[in-house]
């Protein structure tokens, strides 16, 4: 990419090499070296700037304007060529006129009126687990809302979808920058691609599934029907993997921090709470990018228009100047509403009350039922920006 | 300490003692007033803590920012003239004695 340039004046330069597998396993220790070092690191092995402190973070995503998403929020080009113009790749306007029609079935309202379906085929698994004892969290619990329910709202064909648990972590496997993860996912998501254009059309879809009002929206001229098949992986994308990581963190945080789930159960109102520190303590998605469109002043340090710059949400989230005690899993924390981890200002998830409310239905019914969480095995799944476990074996007492 | 009341769905009053700084939001998570969800946690994006203003001191109630006002126009209970979101209410002692009733859709 920019690896050609010099660094900005005041920028940390570093050799390490965030994107590599030991890396990705465990980043939190770059990450604080990074937060300690400075503002902005600029690293060497991929020619991008990052910013690892939370302050500066959040201040680039509320700055689209100097900070754009229009110009990718992958990290590499050939993967933000493909994206551009999408409800990812795009900046206010256009981006409003995308998340207008993107977004509604997911608003309150509309939520409002799924919250007993969720709560209900989350009792009927919850119910089932428990009498099972000992499960695979990541796997029989996570996996569950996500795609049973969620699948069928967005009412995709039922053909194709079984390899939507594959094309979606390889999906973001392509934002990181170009390294063998990415290579091996671009043919992958290029089969979820050839999905969405040629099954993802009008009969094919379910009647009244959110996928099927895209077209009905495209059709009242809202987006143009060239958008439509895009804007079907802004549904199949970020639906899956992104709830079913953070759903087993809260499991997984839980069997580690047994008095963490004593409060839980003491006062179930706080489970919103508990859910915005799973995803502050463990974010789902840790670093997209944004492409600096202007030259912009930001801790100190002046990014060069045309530059790119990693916004780093899993190290803003555990940054000691914002956070006190940023390792500790605490469900009573009073700011865990400000954590990053569903991203912030324009571009804030569009599905994370969705995402809420399957967390929340499944916490409603492990409470009464649990007392506590034995954790027997949990196993990392790999992938360049979204951070998860693809095993986590308990047992329920 | 000011003290707010929750008029809740089922008609029963809550009445609970507040610290300054604290949201009615919070208020009424940490006293264990399920009817209000607060699924955001205090953030203005999901209208899950939308309350009626009832009575008490209604005066000394922040203004309504932009971010408020649209997600109310979301909200799943009809939105009145004395909507708002109890998450962007902080308590002080000007509004001790605030009464909001919680309406039963969420």
């Amino acid at each position: 990419m920019n690896s050609n340039v010099e660094p900005a004046k005041g920028a940390v330069c570093s050799k390490a090499r965030l994107f590599d597998e030991e890396y990705l396993l465990d980043p939190y220790p770059l990450y604080q070296e990074f937060r300690d070092a400075g503002p902005v690191i600029w690293l060497e092995a991929y020619g991008l700037y990052m910013l690892p402190r939370y302050v500066e973070t959040r201040r680039a995503l509320e700055d689209w304007e100097s900070f754009s998403s229009a110009g990718g929020v992958t990290m590499n080009d050939i993967m933000n060529e493909k994206l551009s113009g999408g409800l990812l790749c795009s900046d206010p306007p256009r981006h409003d006129s995308l998340r207008k029609v993107i977004e509604r079935p997911v608003l309150p309202r509309a939520l409002s009126q799924l919250r007993e379906r969720v709560a209900s085929e989350a009792k009927g698994l919850i119910e089932r687990l428990c009498r099972q004892k000992k499960f695979d969290a990541a796997t029989e619990l996570a996996h569950h809302l996500p795609i049973t329910i969620v699948s069928d709202l967005v009412g995709l064909p039922e053909e194709g979808r079984e390899r939507m648990l594959v094309w979606a972590p390889a999906n973001f496997d392509c934002f990181g920058p170009i390294n063998a993860r990415t290579n091996a996912a671009f043919p992958v998501v290029g089969e979820m691609v050839e999905y969405a254009f040629s099954q993802c059309v009008p009969g094919k879809l379910k009647p009244d599934g959110w996928a099927q009002m895209i077209w009905e929206a495209a059709h009242r001229g809202e987006v143009s029907l060239e958008d439509a098949p895009f804007m079907m992986n802004d549904y199949m994308g970020p639906s899956l993997d992104t709830t079913i990581f953070a759903t087993t963190w809260l499991i997984w945080l839980f069997a580690n921090n047994p008095e963490q789930w004593r409060k839980l159960r003491e006062n179930p109102a706080m489970i919103p709470a508990a859910i915005n520190e799973a995803v502050r303590i463990e974010s789902p998605i840790q670093n997209f990018s944004r492409h600096v469109a202007r030259d912009v002043e930001i801790g100190g340090v002046i990014l060069p228009k045309g530059s790119r710059v990693i916004v780093s949400y899993g190290s803003a989230n555990r940054d000691e100047r914002k956070w006190g005690n940023p390792t500790e899993f605490d469900i009573m924390r009073e700011d865990s509403n400000e954590h990053l981890g569903f991203g912030h200002g324009e571009h804030n998830c569009v599905g994370k009350n969705l995402a809420r409310l399957e967390m929340r239905a499944l916490l409603t019914e492990l409470i009464p039922r649990v007392e506590r969480f034995e954790l027997h095995e949990a196993k990392p799944a790999i992938n360049n920006v979204l951070h998860g476990l693809k095993t986590c074996r308990v047992t329920v007492h | 300490m000011p003290r707010v009341t929750y008029r809740l769905p089922d008609g029963r009053d809550c009445e609970v003692e507040l610290s300054n700084g604290q949201s009615l939001m919070e208020g009424a998570i940490r006293n264990g007033i399920g009817a209000i969800l607060g699924e955001c946690g205090g953030s203005a994006m999901c209208a899950t803590c939308h309350v009626y203003i009832e009575g008490g001191p209604v005066g000394a109630l922040p203004s309504m920012c932009d971010d408020e006002d649209a997600m109310l126009e979301e909200a799943a209970a009809e939105r009145l003239g004395n909507s708002r979101l109890s998450c962007q209410i902080r308590m002080n002692a000007a509004l001790d004695g605030i009464v909001v009733r919680v309406p039963e859709e969420m």
